[in-house]
């Protein structure tokens, strides 16, 4: 099956000596939901550039749908919607006519691009708006007007640049729930960000991008199994001296016990068992489980919630 | 070749500087109707005629030229610097339009409205001074060849100027001192040997010169070099406006 997009080995030096790619793979299917994870200056926003045509490649390949993006740009293009992560709109023009210039853009015809531009201020919104002009919006309804720009030639593929960068609560779920609809109904959605909780909410496939490489890729659920830790945390009212789970792998400390265990669901009745069968007096059990943003960390070194304004806590404990 | 999109960016440049009217039509009527009023009626009848043109009519074609080359010039360059500088220039650059089509798209927009002006300033004339246009058809030819190479001069600086100065360089320090060093005033055969000649390596002069043929029937020399003069400079302006929009220098990173 042909990937929705396709990168090769590819190199992005730019004037001035920066190597801001250092050779990437990415295939992404068709109809999935790909993340692209990643710190400020990581190449995130470079690799959308490459395959955008808004940058130039210094070496490799990229495809969209099987469409080379240089030899064959026309088809490339037509198949994808992009939303920069900047803001910015042609300031001629209002809310409605932006949307149905850019369908024109895209080659439909005027009653069509009309027709989808109506359908797009409905989608997000924006129909009380479509006479306004960006200047007049919040952020948040210049960020929808963004994705509706984006979406408003019915694209099979929409490449997302940071979309909720510095959008509110309430909105950021609303996209969210918005995406999950539009992925659902069949289109490829490659989604840049640094907000571990967006990349763990929406997408099905990550890829980790550091300083111009891709350092890992899978599920996030994958991620965490295979580069993070999880386990069980007991709170004891006993002493913990005399306990031996000598068959897993523990710590004890400060009267509780950490046992590591990939399946902390299913082995939590045993390891309780185990306690209880040595005396062991139980106040509380909790499930600890490592965030993309722990695996992020223990595979760059780096961590991303300086500069995110992190969305939520990062810790997935359950307690029973 | 051309796709549809292709029109759409052509319509959006029309309507843009439509939309800016009072900037982009009114100063160079305004402007024109000032020379005309001033050099025209007050000095010119103490000129008298020039090669049997008077002289209220005489600077007209020069005046058109005047209202067609900077409007042509400043629509292109600024409508790329200001999607440049605001970034919006790349909702165009995802598009499916080529380097070609999007130069061109750009240069059609700054011709159109280098054309409009110089109609404007020509019915001005007409109702100021009942100047009378010898070949209608010839005078729509040198508009719209010197409105095309002036907007895609626009395009190439609008790529290439990384501030609004730049773009007013080329203005104030070139097209207003070569257009009226173009004859716009005079005749040629007015001046000395050595500024003759000096004159004659001038484009502007060439455009004037040509559009004062069509116009009014007279010049000061050959017509048809004029409108090859005219026509070069529009196809090399335009060529290479396309070849930098197709490389994207200085557009895309």
């Amino acid at each position: 099956m042909t990937a929705a997009i396709a990168v090769n080995n590819l190199r992005k030096i730019y004037e001035g000596g920066l190597e801001a790619l250092k050779g990437i793979d990415l295939s992404i299917p068709e109809g999935s939901f790909y993340g692209l994870l990643g710190p400020n200056g990581a190449g995130k926003t470079t690799t959308i550039g490459i395959i955008t045509g808004l940058v130039h490649l210094t070496a490799g390949t990229a495809s969209v749908m099987g469409y080379d993006t240089i030899s064959e740009f026309r088809k490339s293009r037509r198949l994808i919607g992009l939303s920069p992560q900047e803001l910015n709109f042609d300031v001629f023009f209002t809310i409605g006519e932006l949307l149905t210039l850019q369908a024109g853009y895209y080659g439909l015809s005027h009653s069509k691009a009309k027709e989808r531009t109506t359908l797009m201020l409905e989608q997000f919104g924006l129909t009380e708006k479509r006479k306004s002009r960006a200047r007049e919006l919040s952020g948040g309804m210049k960020r929808r007007v963004q994705i509706a720009k984006a979406l408003v030639h019915d694209p099979p593929i929409l490449i997302l640049d940071e979309p909720t960068a510095g959008v509110d609560i309430e909105l950021r779920h609303m996209l969210w729930d918005y995406l999950r609809t539009i992925n659902k109904e069949g289109k490829t959605i490659l989604l840049t960000t640094h907000y571990i909780e967006e990349a763990e909410q929406l997408c099905k496939t990550v890829s980790i991008i550091d300083d111009g490489k891709i350092i890992a890729t899978d599920s996030p659920k994958k991620l965490t199994q295979a580069h993070g830790m999880s386990g069980l945390e007991i709170t004891l009212s006993s002493s913990s001296d005399n306990l031996d789970l000598d068959s897993w792998n523990y710590k004890k400390f400060d009267g509780k016990i950490h046992v590591d265990t990939i399946q902390p669901e299913k082995d939590m009745a045993e390891v309780i068992s185990h306690v209880v069968k040595q005396g062991g007096e139980i106040e509380n059990v909790c499930i600890y489980r490592s965030s993309l943003e722990d695996v992020f960390m223990k595979l760059t070194g780096k961590s991303l919630q300086d500069e995110s304004d992190s969305i939520e806590t990062q810790k997935d404990l359950l307690s029973v | 070749m051309f796709s549809r999109g292709f029109l759409v960016i052509v319509k959006r440049e029309i309507k843009r500087f439509l939309f800016l009217y009072k900037q982009t039509l009114f100063p160079s009527v305004i402007s024109s109707a000032l020379y005309i009023i001033v050099f025209g009626a007050a000095i010119g009848s103490r000129i008298g005629e020039i090669k049997g043109v008077e002289y209220i009519h005489f600077i007209v074609p020069g005046l058109v030229m005047m209202a067609v080359i900077n409007p042509a010039y400043q629509n292109s360059s600024s409508s790329i610097m200001q999607a440049k500088f605001l970034r919006f220039i790349e909702d165009i650059l995802i598009t499916p339009l080529s380097g070609l089509e999007i130069s061109l798209s750009y240069i059609i927009g700054g011709a159109v409205r280098g054309v409009l002006n110089g109609i404007l300033v020509l019915l001005l004339a007409y109702f100021i001074t009942g100047l009378h246009i010898e070949n209608w058809f010839l005078t729509l030819v040198y508009l719209s060849a010197v409105a095309w190479a002036f907007a895609g001069a626009g395009v190439i600086v609008g790529i290439y100027a990384k501030s609004w100065d730049s773009i007013m360089v080329l203005t104030n320090f070139f097209l207003m001192p070569l257009t009226f060093l173009g004859g716009v005033f005079y005749s040629i055969e007015m001046l000395p040997d050595f500024w003759r000649n000096i004159s004659m390596i001038n484009p502007l002069y060439w455009m004037i010169n040509g559009l004062r043929f069509a116009t009014l029937g007279i010049a000061d020399t050959s017509h048809a070099l004029s409108l090859g003069i005219s026509m070069l400079f529009a196809i090399f302006f335009s060529t290479l406006a396309s070849y930098m929009f197709s490389k994207g220098y200085r557009i895309k990173t």
